[in-house]
């Protein structure tokens, strides 16, 4: 690894250009997938709190268009198996300054899941803010959402970014804010074997309903598709500007370093050790450009997720999957980007090498 | 290591550098290709050491074809060794790394930097030592898996008299140990030292002169 390092050192300021280019390139790809994969973390989580069984519209692609009768919850409750059940409606709407905010308007019996950091939890004509909107709106007393003013009766926190950046109201409130009875059901099961039958029984009750374990409402939720293959779609784009940016990168510097090659096929090195060299020396400009977005990326996400602009909204998770993954990819990129300049460079007669490379 | 050039060509685009040459280097001899620039010197050097394929003609080694020869890379560094006009040591590697880059056995390294006078510059990179230093380095790494055939094309051409005269007294002390050496040189002083003369002219073999 010291001849690696040493060509690294000679050729500096080509060897910073593709750090520079694959430090970006994998910040990127880092960044794009932990927020995207923040994103569908958060509102899983928010729906697992106490919900093995959820109950939606059928056929709606979003939950924020859902729309069932909350009247239905006291046909689930007695179902066997069945611990509790809880309505809630999910939406959004300007709280002045803020021009979007997540509201969830949420049955009595689903407050305990709040962790109250102060006050109590809101009655009608009331709500309770999550701590991050609450020092964003610099600890308001009342709030102005939709032309209605309501006071604040409680803070609480929530490890969850869209809930802590987000209003929570009781559900005749909020019914009457957006027009509908409740968006989704939460059901906590006694009996988790009972998941599959309680499904079939709930999806029974009639043709506007379906319900699905939560497990598998995450995994086909479309919003979550769409997410995943834009993040999936960003991502690659911006690993083959890696590679493009190396291929370039690395072609000068074959370009720049013909003649050394020339002499090394000239002395016996076969095409394979050249092109081997050139490997190991990317792959160490790879590893520290790693090191050096992961750390970018740590710092971003944590400026991110205490920046008042994105109210908490985008809370980025980087996991051990994650890092591998982006290592393979890293490594990958790295590879494929310098093999191709590499084997052009060990296909030429040693003499031409050396004669168009000058001394 | 034989060596039998028949009928060989070579252009360079549309420009004919080599026209026709034929020659054979015996095994062990000292050979000087002299001539103008121009005369197809380095073209010749370059094909007959294995760097450059000819656009025609052959050259077989011990009999064997260039296509016979197996992994061509593993032929030079067993057999070839080449010594540039401009020594072409890498940069970025001391003397000693230089020499060691190709060696078949490390340990041949530092007694043969000890023989050409370098040991004690073997720590140093290219441009910390003079000329005549970076050419026996350079030396040094076309001998150092002592090969049947040292190439070497304008050896002295950026020496001063005495360092080129050290050069060429090298030549002759491995010459006489048994390694050959094709040396192309403008320089006339070449000729005291060789075995056989051969004299280009305009790509063709002019004359062969035998001592």
């Amino acid at each position: 690894m010291i001849t690696p390092l040493k060509a690294l050192r000679k050729n500096r300021f080509k060897t910073a250009l593709i750090f520079i280019s694959m430090s970006v390139s994998i910040a990127a790809i880092f960044l794009i997938s932990a927020i995207s994969g923040g994103v569908v973390s958060m509102y899983s989580s928010m729906l697992k709190t106490d919900g093995d069984v959820i109950v939606t519209q059928k056929g709606i692609a979003d939950t924020f268009f859902s729309d069932i009768n909350r009247s239905l919850v006291s046909s689930i409750a007695p179902m066997e198996g069945v611990k509790e059940v809880s309505a809630l409606i999910l939406g959004a709407a300007p709280v002045e300054p803020l021009p979007i905010v997540g509201i969830y308007g949420v049955s009595e019996n689903r407050f305990k899941s709040y962790t109250l950091k102060e006050g109590s939890y809101p009655s009608a004509g009331e709500v309770m803010l999550g701590s991050k909107i609450y020092e964003t709106l610099k600890r308001p007393e009342t709030i102005l959402l939709s032309k209605q003013t309501f006071k604040v009766s409680g803070v609480f926190k929530s490890r969850i970014g869209f809930e802590d950046g987000g209003v929570v109201m009781n559900l005749s409130d909020a019914g009457e804010l957006f027009h509908k009875s409740a968006s989704i059901f939460l059901v906590s099961l006694s009996d988790l074997s009972r998941s599959d039958a309680l499904v079939a029984e709930i999806n029974a009750l009639g043709n506007d309903l379906e319900a699905k374990t939560t497990d598998s409402f995450i995994d086909s939720y479309n919003q979550f598709k769409i997410i995943q293959t834009s993040s999936d779609v960003i991502g690659a784009m911006a690993f083959l500007m890696g590679i493009l940016g190396i291929v370039s990168m690395m072609s000068m510097v074959v370009n720049d370093r013909k003649a050394e090659f020339g002499i090394m096929r000239s002395v016996g090195l076969s095409s394979g050790v050249i092109i081997g060299r050139l490997l190991s020396e990317t792959l160490l400009i790879a590893i520290a450009a790693y090191a050096v977005a992961l750390g970018a990326s740590l710092g971003i996400l944590e400026l991110i997720e205490h920046a008042d602009k994105f109210q908490g909204y985008i809370n980025g998770e980087i996991t051990a999957a994650l890092m591998f993954n982006v290592f393979a990819v890293s490594v990958t990129m790295a590879l494929v980007g310098t093999f191709l300049p590499a084997l052009y460079a060990s296909r030429i007669d040693p003499m031409s090498l050396i004669q168009r490379g000058g001394a | 290591m034989r060596i039998e050039a028949h009928a060989l060509e070579h252009f360079y685009g549309h420009e004919k550098v080599l026209n026709g040459v034929d020659l054979v280097i015996e095994p062990g001899s000292f050979t000087a290709i002299i001539g103008e620039s121009g005369s197809g010197k380095t073209t010749l050097l370059s094909i007959l050491s294995t760097l450059l394929q000819p656009s025609r003609g052959s050259v077989r080694y011990d009999g064997k074809t260039f296509g016979e020869l197996g992994n061509i890379d593993r032929f030079r560094r067993h057999n070839i060794g080449f010594v540039f006009q401009f020594h072409y040591l890498i940069s970025y590697l001391t003397l000693r790394e230089n020499v060691a880059l190709a060696a078949l056995d490390q340990t041949l390294v530092d007694p043969l930097l000890e023989a050409l006078g370098i040991a004690r510059l073997e720590g140093r990179y290219s441009d910390e030592v003079s000329g005549g230093e970076r050419q026996r380095a350079a030396i040094a790494r076309a001998l150092i898996n002592r090969p049947s055939v040292v190439f070497a094309d304008e050896p002295t051409g950026n020496l001063d008299t005495k360092n080129a005269l050290g050069v060429y007294e090298l030549f002759k002390r491995f010459s006489i140990e048994g390694t050959g050496f094709v040396v192309a040189s403008h320089d006339k002083k070449i000729a005291d030292y060789a075995d056989i003369i051969i004299e280009m002219e305009d790509g063709v073999v002019k004359q062969i002169h035998q001592r």
